[in-house]
């Protein structure tokens, strides 16, 4: 599938500033209807930077990776699992959109649009990791199996957390860390994975779900300890 | 509004904040429920851990790079124009008059470069010997010397006999050379770094030179 020019059937737009640390924990608190002056903002922002990358104007590049640049490595790093990739990948991500951006017609937002190419190059680099591990494995004749369950010696949160992300299947990952971690509306997770809202709603409580079950203590164990 | 254990997991999904609140209110009377709305929240702070956004100091610079390098239409060289952007707003008999003066300071300043170039006396330049040459010179000339007066040393006592005609017209032929050699030695002491002098001298070492040998060779056969 193309990763660029693509239409979107909604009109979502994605504020510049990631939202602070810790104001993402009351879902409802993302219900909230109608149009802010500050959306108003984003929007003509979101426009003219559109425009002046579309005249080839390096000063929008470098507005767009100063808005959203360190949110980009984040959600890369996430993906990929390692800062030198996630470099790599919003390093890829601005060449096609510097490549893309001429097809790009507004039916979406242009950061949404930004996001859905930087999601396609992360796991396009994945796929080329995975292949290249392919190979190496064949040589080795091992095959490592992702560990599902968190280990019980006290692992960090951050590391048990990533683990079982892992774990997860690669849309509920991709809802999970763009909702959970980016502060990503549903509408705008929609626009960045081509699928509906509701789709997204369902695959994020699928992935928490998911996620639950392989973060708690294991029920068995801690039974026949008792 | 009244919520139930059942619709917990709804809610979850897609609850409006009237059935979080709703459900909130349910899970204070509910064990279930509030554990399983707390470790619900706890996913969500844990996801917090997974947000990082430390500079890349480096990194904006490098993708700066490479879209130059990648740039389809390379940026129009505007600070090169710039200078004389201010050219059309100037009337154009301004512009030719300008551009005449330009020529005329251009065609005078090079006449008077030329005029008063450095006048370079090459010959002069050219039989003078700088001061390492003529020490290199005076050395070789000195070894040279040497070798001839060995070459000498041999033909001497054929020379001083000259037992057949040929042997005496060496001889005087040798006399006459050393007396103006000693000629021009005098001459090139006087005036060390006249190249002119030290060719001459040359020559007439190397005449000297193959006048021993010939004696030398008369004396073989």
């Amino acid at each position: 599938m193309g990763t660029m020019g693509l239409a979107l059937p909604w009109e979502a737009r994605i504020s510049s500033a990631p939202r602070e640390r810790g104001t993402r924990v009351e879902p409802f608190q993302h219900f909230s209807g109608g149009t802010s002056p500050a959306a108003g903002d984003a929007t003509d922002e979101d426009a003219t930077l559109a425009a002046a990358c579309q005249s080839g104007d390096l000063r929008a590049y470098e507005r767009l990776y100063v808005l959203h640049g360190a949110r980009m490595k984040n959600v890369a790093r996430n993906l990929l699992g390692s800062p030198m990739d996630a470099e790599d990948a919003v390093q890829d991500t601005f060449l096609k959109i510097q490549r893309g951006v001429a097809s790009f017609r507004g039916q979406s937002s242009f950061v949404t649009w930004t996001y859905r190419i930087l999601i396609n190059t992360c796991y396009d680099a994945r796929r080329s990791r995975l292949r290249k591990k392919e190979i190496a494995n064949d040589d080795s004749g091992e095959t490592p199996r992702p560990e599902l369950r968190a280990p019980g010696a006290h692992p960090s949160l951050r590391m048990a957390l990533e683990r079982a992300l892992a774990a997860l299947t690669r849309h509920q990952r991709d809802v999970f860390l763009l909702y959970e971690v980016e502060g990503f509306r549903h509408a705008e997770i929609a626009g960045m994975l081509e699928i509906t809202e509701t789709a997204s709603k369902n695959t994020l409580f699928q992935a928490k779900k998911n996620l639950r079950q392989m973060l708690e203590p294991p029920r068995s164990s801690g039974a026949e300890a008792r | 509004m009244n919520v139930t254990c059942n619709d917990r997991d709804r809610i979850f999904e897609d609850g409006t904040p009237e059935e979080w609140a709703a459900l909130e209110a349910h899970a204070s009377g509910c064990p279930a429920c509030a554990e399983e709305l707390r470790a619900w929240r706890t996913l969500s702070v844990a996801a917090q851990e997974l947000r990082d956004y430390s500079e890349s100091p480096a990194l904006w610079a490098r993708i700066e790079r490479a879209l130059v390098e990648e740039s389809p239409a390379k940026p129009q060289p505007v600070n090169r124009r710039r200078w004389f952007f201010f050219l059309p707003s100037i009337p154009l008999g301004w512009q030719t008059a300008v551009a005449g003066a330009f020529v005329l300071v251009l065609t005078l300043s090079a006449g008077w470069i030329y005029l008063h170039r450095p006048i370079r006396n090459v010959d002069t330049d050219k039989s003078l010997l700088k001061s390492g040459a003529l020490r290199d010179v005076e050395t070789a000339e000195t070894a040279y010397v040497q070798a001839i007066d060995k070459l000498a040393a041999e033909a001497k006592p054929e020379l001083e006999n000259s037992s057949t005609p040929l042997l005496a017209n060496y001889h005087e032929k040798l006399l006459v050379l050393d007396s103006a050699i000693a000629d021009l030695r005098e001459q090139a002491g006087m005036n060390p770094s006249n190249a002119q002098l030290r060719y001459q001298l040359l020559a007439m070492y190397r005449e000297k030179q193959h006048t021993l040998e010939e004696v030398l060779e008369a004396k073989q056969q």
